[in-house]
């Protein structure tokens, strides 16, 4: 116990210190986390739209997949990264492998299905609606689109929440295709794995503390989101 | 708004729905479409506001098939209408602002339309807050807002209180003096069909079997299942 409360009186000195290494792995974790869920933002919203109010052969089976992969275990789709981009890979040649491009790619890979699956489910439960709406009050294709995202804008919202949750708390991905280099692949959550086997419970509780308060920001803003609602 | 309909069919996984040989609704015309449950009625509109597609036949739009120019006329309002996740007054500004009306003409309209079917007072609402009459009436607001030529009624009344449905009514009918557009409503209250419409079109299993001024197929029908209907006895 006694651990513990020390460790965060170390967490609170070192964060008050601004000391540089801790604000790098900060810095990089909101990087790589914003980079890939704006990246997936982009492909799964309207992948989403699609998928939800579009009827197509093999429908279910895609929507079979869509869930599984929203819950991919995180080592695996980085080892599987990993031997895509590694130098005997078939993306060797790109030279990423070990750095933040490389983390953003694998999270890319984790956070797409997520965001895509919230989508579809808003969409499968009011795109249809929102589809007659329009066409009854004569919004050609490009303003039925839009008012399809302005319909869905919750859904969409609580998918890049949950896409970016899942982006700054994964470990075992960027873990395996960023290597923890310190000041260059470090981020967050590899940094505590690593100091928890060094035992330095001090900088581990730090960086957790600022995980957290990142969570509770983004939490924030979805529920006061909600609450204009 | 003229409509023709030729030799229209609707099947559903091989079961006929609604077979229609030819009918004709007169611009200007407020038709009621009556009948009991299953009569296609609702299939029927949903096919003339281009929702649903016929599985054979062909209507025409002032001799014209359906195309994007008449999307543009025409509306639809539903017995259980969507409304737009913001204000009222957004949710009935919309049709204008997709048709590129100038922001102080949508101010003008929208208010003048609050105004006259008294909910001003929830002008700044949002939509998804309210009862269902006033849902009903802000749906209603957004379909006629930007003067449609043709305007479907789907059992615009069926779940809302009756100073709701006075109001719905009144606006409707005021709707009709002025602009002349051709309505269609669906309705199972035959008392509402005596008040609005000057034509009613009684449906039974899937086809149309009178159709005539609504004096004439209410109050002196010379069909033995309109009357039955209008009666009162159960039809099957």
């Amino acid at each position: 116990m006694s651990e513990i409360v020390e460790g965060f009186h170390k967490a609170i000195e070192l964060l008050v210190s601004l000391d540089k290494e801790i604000y790098e792995i900060i810095l990089l974790s909101i990087y790589v986390s914003l980079a890939s869920t704006f990246i997936s933002t982009i492909l799964a919203v309207p992948l989403g739209v699609v998928i939800g109010a579009k009827s197509f052969p093999f429908k279910k089976l895609v929507v079979r997949l869509i869930y599984t992969m929203m819950s991919l275990p995180p080592v695996i789709v980085g080892l599987v990264v990993f031997l895509f981009i590694s130098r005997r890979g078939p993306l060797g040649y790109l030279g990423i492998v070990f750095t933040p491009t490389a983390m953003i790619i694998a999270q890319v890979l984790l956070v797409t299905p997520i965001i895509t699956g919230i989508v579809y489910n808003g969409t499968k439960e009011k795109g249809e609606e929102i589809k007659k709406l329009a066409k009854t009050l004569g919004a050609n294709k490009v303003e039925t689109l839009i008012l399809m995202i302005k319909e869905l804008r919750i859904n969409i919202f609580t998918g890049i929440v949950s896409g970016y949750g899942r982006a700054i708390s994964e470990v075992g991905a960027v873990m395996i295709v960023g290597g923890n280099i310190k000041g260059h692949t470090r981020v967050m959550t590899t940094a505590i794995a690593m100091l928890r086997n060094q035992g330095d419970y001090a900088m581990a509780i730090a960086i957790g503390i600022v995980l957290l308060f990142l969570s509770f920001i983004i939490n924030s803003l979805l529920y006061h989101f909600q609450l204009g609602e | 708004m003229n409509i023709t309909i030729s030799n229209l069919t609707k099947s559903y996984k091989e079961k006929l729905v609604l077979k229609i040989d030819d009918s004709h609704v007169n611009s200007g015309c407020f038709l009621g479409v009556i009948g009991p449950n299953g009569a296609g009625k609702s299939t029927l509109v949903k096919i003339i506001a281009g929702l649903d597609q016929a599985t054979t036949g062909e209507i025409q739009y002032d001799s014209t098939p359906l195309n994007t120019s008449i999307y543009q006329k025409m509306t639809m309002v539903f017995q259980k209408p969507y409304l737009l996740r913001t204000s009222v007054f957004n949710n009935i500004a919309y049709p204008l602002k997709i048709r590129k009306v100038d922001h102080r003409s949508i101010e003008e309209k929208v208010n003048q339309l609050l105004e006259e079917m008294d909910i001003q007072h929830i002008k700044n609402q949002n939509a998804w807050t309210l009862s269902g009459g006033e849902a009903q009436k802000v749906a209603l607001a957004r379909a006629i807002i930007f003067q449609p030529s043709l305007l479907i009624l789907d059992e615009p009344t069926a779940n809302i209180d009756p100073a709701s449905i006075f109001m719905m009514e009144k606006t409707v009918r005021h709707f009709h003096e002025e602009s002349k557009a051709t309505i269609i409503i669906v309705t199972h209250n035959l008392q509402q069909a005596k008040r609005l419409c000057t034509d009613v079109a009684f449906m039974h299993q899937g086809n149309v079997i009178e159709y005539g001024k609504t004096e004439d197929v209410i109050f002196s029908s010379k069909n033995q299942i309109t009357r039955k209907f209008v009666e009162g006895e159960i039809i099957l």
